[in-house]
């Protein structure tokens, strides 16, 4: 410390305090909605910006650099807070009380977390979210698997196919819910002279929205595979070939075993995608189709846990109960993608 | 030194860059005075936030038309389609840029305690009976159009036919003009007697919320809310008038073209409509807005799944509304102004809206119109008190309609389903 001038400890500390006052002064306008002199912004930004200069100017040697590296990381960790970790909390907190959106009456504890497990049509929601989750990661990835060994073969017009097979990946969710939705209703009904289309039962509305997934959603994964194949080096196939493996045992024995780590990413990214679907969901049945389950006639079949909470939130205008069901949601994924992960990195230890 | 310099320099930008930044904004702080909230007297421009998109053009040339009769400024913001006002008005909120006129169906006028302005004793309320009157706030809503729904009807098909629309007010009369209809079908040239749409996942507004409304209101005075208040009580249903109810839509059901009843859309079922398909049609005066769209003349019938039912469902089915902190007067000012002749010409005849008012000299364009002032003439029009059901019933009850079309259910364990569904839903 006794290395640097007074002025420069004068200047540092004078610009961190300043910078510091201001921009108190500047959210406290913005927090009492008051601005005088309309310079709340300039207030806040200049006071920033002070702060920061004076922080640069901070007399230290033994912690400069880490103070560079402090600033040069805040613009995207302040960003990060802003859009990620403010919202989680304020989310979190929100979900004990009953805020409808516009005004928040009361605290109510637990009682939107114990509702939730009390209402038939959220535990048919994670149910079938559940059977989602599950027939998708299998369906996904044996197809993409399929598509990506067919893709690495040497057949004609490889990059038409691939290019093909990846496309409905590209076409949003939305859209896409409703060129099916027209497909199922209009084309579907026409082959099989039906009156009414699949949508318009909870089961086979359930098989509908899987088609469509597993149609966007294996292109994409196919591409994760076919880059996983040409991985395997081409000395490894060639002398299995010598010692006369057949391609059966090439693909058991060799090519799945190389690509664990590929089959990792694979699985983790279907299973929270699977998770989280929503806009097919939306777009195609919009949870619609009728069921019986625990006694009672629920009208969303086909509601899976993110519709659920959207709708909870933005249609029945309950964000507080909405709120509640995402941070168990949250948990749940946060939970299921550990462990998947933890189990898949063993297994790619062992081999 | 150099490197010194530069970097001086380097920071010197950054900072006058995020300054920059910030400085637009604050200008527009103070300038429309919006974000604050809190002092806005000295503003007179007036923000409206509009719900429907199809009328934006014509209220932009309303504003204009204001400007220039009254010097006041209006400014005009139009959310619809697929984004719902009421969310965007929530963000609105938070983010303290609400506008001083929003948009708002009468059920959610209870989130908005509070914080709307009372509009009592104001001069347009003298010439209407349809503005927004709440227990504990006050006159709070104006009426901007007035919609009405029932089975609509071509007048020529059924005067083809031999059906006197003026005799449809008893199940019986209704079951004895389907049954003459479809026998003379292909004599008339339409595909079925009823458009009727059950498919939930699009048209659950539809049958969620308009056809219900039927069973809450049909027959009822306008300010009768016998079985809205039933409903709203713990969600109680009249378990007799629902089993009548259900029985005519069983018949609706019956006389549905196939093709539309379940998985049909909106557009295929008015398009059948405006091309003469159906006889009737299970919407209200929005589906047909232009003289130009069809060549018959179009009626409205009650929906009488009881003896003596006539009156069709007639109202605003949203109201414009002011922010009680945004600029009350302003807005007060323009509300006067727009139930006034210049504005209503602009509302009437080119946005092809019905007027509320009843010093309104225009009359309007709708096909359905001739028809909607007959019934509110007569005071035989009830209300839409279908709106004050608990917000998302209708995605609920919708999906038993749909069951009902599809078969199964009939009619008793249709009133027990929806009443089960119903019970459940205000329960949780």
């Amino acid at each position: 410390m006794g290395d640097f001038s007074v002025r420069r400890k004068i200047f540092s500390f004078g610009c961190m305090v300043i910078g510091v006052a201001m921009m108190i002064a500047g959210l406290y306008m913005a927090i009492t909605l008051t601005d005088f002199w309309g310079v709340r912004g300039t207030l806040i930004i200049a006071g920033c910006v002070a702060f920061f200069v004076g922080l640069y100017f901070f007399p230290t040697f033994k912690h400069h650099r880490g103070i560079i590296n402090f600033m040069f990381l805040f613009p995207l960790l302040f960003a990060f807070a802003v859009t990620v970790i403010i919202p989680l909390v304020l989310g979190i907190g929100y979900s004990f009380t009953d805020w409808d959106g516009i005004t928040l009456n009361k605290f109510v504890k637990f009682d939107n977390y114990t509702r939730m497990f009390h209402e038939p049509q959220f535990l048919w929601s994670v149910l079938i979210t559940f059977l989602f989750v599950v027939l998708n990661i299998v369906l996904v990835n044996l197809v993409a698997f399929l598509l990506a060994l067919l893709c690495t073969s040497k057949l004609k017009g490889l990059g038409f196919f691939r290019a093909a097979y990846f496309v409905p990946n590209l076409i949003g969710g939305i859209v896409l819910g409703y060129i099916w939705q027209f497909i199922f209703s209009k084309v579907v009904t026409e082959i099989l002279n039906s009156q009414a289309s699949m949508l318009t039962e909870t089961k086979t509305a359930l098989i509908g929205i899987v088609l469509v997934y597993v149609w966007q959603y294996a292109g994409y994964i196919m591409l994760i595979y076919i880059t996983g194949l040409n991985t395997v080096p081409g000395d490894v196939l060639e002398a299995s070939s010598i010692d006369g493996a057949n391609s059966w045992q090439t693909l058991f024995q060799i090519k799945i075993p190389m690509i664990a780590p590929t089959i990792t990413i694979c699985t983790f990214l279907t299973l929270t995608s699977a998770f989280k679907q929503f806009d097919v969901n939306l777009s195609l049945t919009n949870g619609t189709g009728s069921v019986n389950f625990m006694g009672k006639f629920l009208s969303k079949g086909t509601q899976m846990l993110a519709l659920n909470i959207y709708d909870t939130a933005f249609v029945n205008n309950e964000y507080a109960y909405g709120e509640a069901k995402a941070v168990f949601f949250f948990i749940i994924l946060a939970i299921v993608s550990i462990c998947q992960v933890r189990i898949s990195n063993k297994k790619e230890v062992e081999l | 030194m150099r490197k010194r310099l530069l970097s001086v320099l380097m920071v010197g930008a950054m900072a006058s860059s995020l300054v920059a930044c910030g400085q637009p904004n604050t200008a527009n702080n103070g300038g429309s005075n919006s974000q604050g909230g809190g002092a806005s007297a000295d503003s007179s421009a007036v923000r409206l936030l509009n719900g429907k998109p199809e009328i934006d053009s014509q209220l932009q040339d309303l504003a204009k038309l204001y400007k220039e009769e009254t010097g006041n400024e209006l400014i005009v913001e139009t959310i619809g389609g697929d984004t719902n006002a009421s969310d965007e008005l929530k963000k609105m909120y938070q983010a303290g840029n609400m506008p001083d006129i929003f948009v708002i169906e009468a059920n959610q006028a209870a989130s908005w305690d509070g914080k709307l302005a009372d509009l009592k004793g104001e001069d347009w309320t003298n010439n209407t009976e349809f503005e927004l009157v709440d227990d504990s706030m006050g006159t709070i809503g104006f009426p901007y159009t007035v919609e009405a729904t029932a089975l609509g009807y071509n007048a020529d098909v059924l005067k083809a036919a031999g059906v006197d629309p003026s005799t449809l007010t008893s199940p019986d009369a209704y079951a004895e003009a389907f049954k003459k209809l479809d026998s003379k079908k292909d004599e008339l040239g339409i595909k079925a007697v009823l458009g009727w749409c059950a498919e939930p996942s699009n048209l659950g507004w539809s049958s969620g919320t308009h056809v219900f409304g039927q069973y809450l209101d049909a027959g009822l005075a306008a300010d009768d809310t016998t079985y809205i208040d039933l409903l709203n009580d713990g969600g109680q249903v009249d378990h007799d008038r629902m089993l009548a109810f259900a029985e005519f839509v069983g018949m609706m059901n019956q006389y549905s073209d196939p093709d539309l009843l379940v998985d049909g859309t909106y557009d295929e079922q008015v398009a059948g409509f405006k091309a003469g398909d159906y006889a009737f049609i299970t919407q209200g005066n929005w589906c047909v807005t232009s003289p130009d769209d069809v060549d018959f003349e179009c009626g409205f019938a009650p929906y009488a799944f009881e003896d003596g039912i006539d009156t069709i469902i007639a109202g605003p089915p949203s109201y414009w509304v002011a922010y009680a902190d945004g600029n009350v007067d302003g807005a007060k000012a323009f509300f006067n102004w727009c139930a006034g002749d210049s504005a209503q010409n602009i509302l009437v005849n080119d946005a092809g809206l019905v007027s509320p008012f009843s010093d309104c000299q225009y009359e309007a364009v709708n096909p359905f119109y001739a028809s909607m002032k007959t019934y509110i003439d007569a005071g035989k029009f009830s209300g839409w008190h279908t709106m004050l059901k608990k917000d998302g019933l209708q995605n609920q009850t919708c999906q038993v309609f749909a069951d009902y079309a599809q078969g199964k259910l009939d009619a008793e364990s249709f009133t027990t389903t929806i009443e089960q569904v119903i019970k459940d839903y205000y329960a949780n």
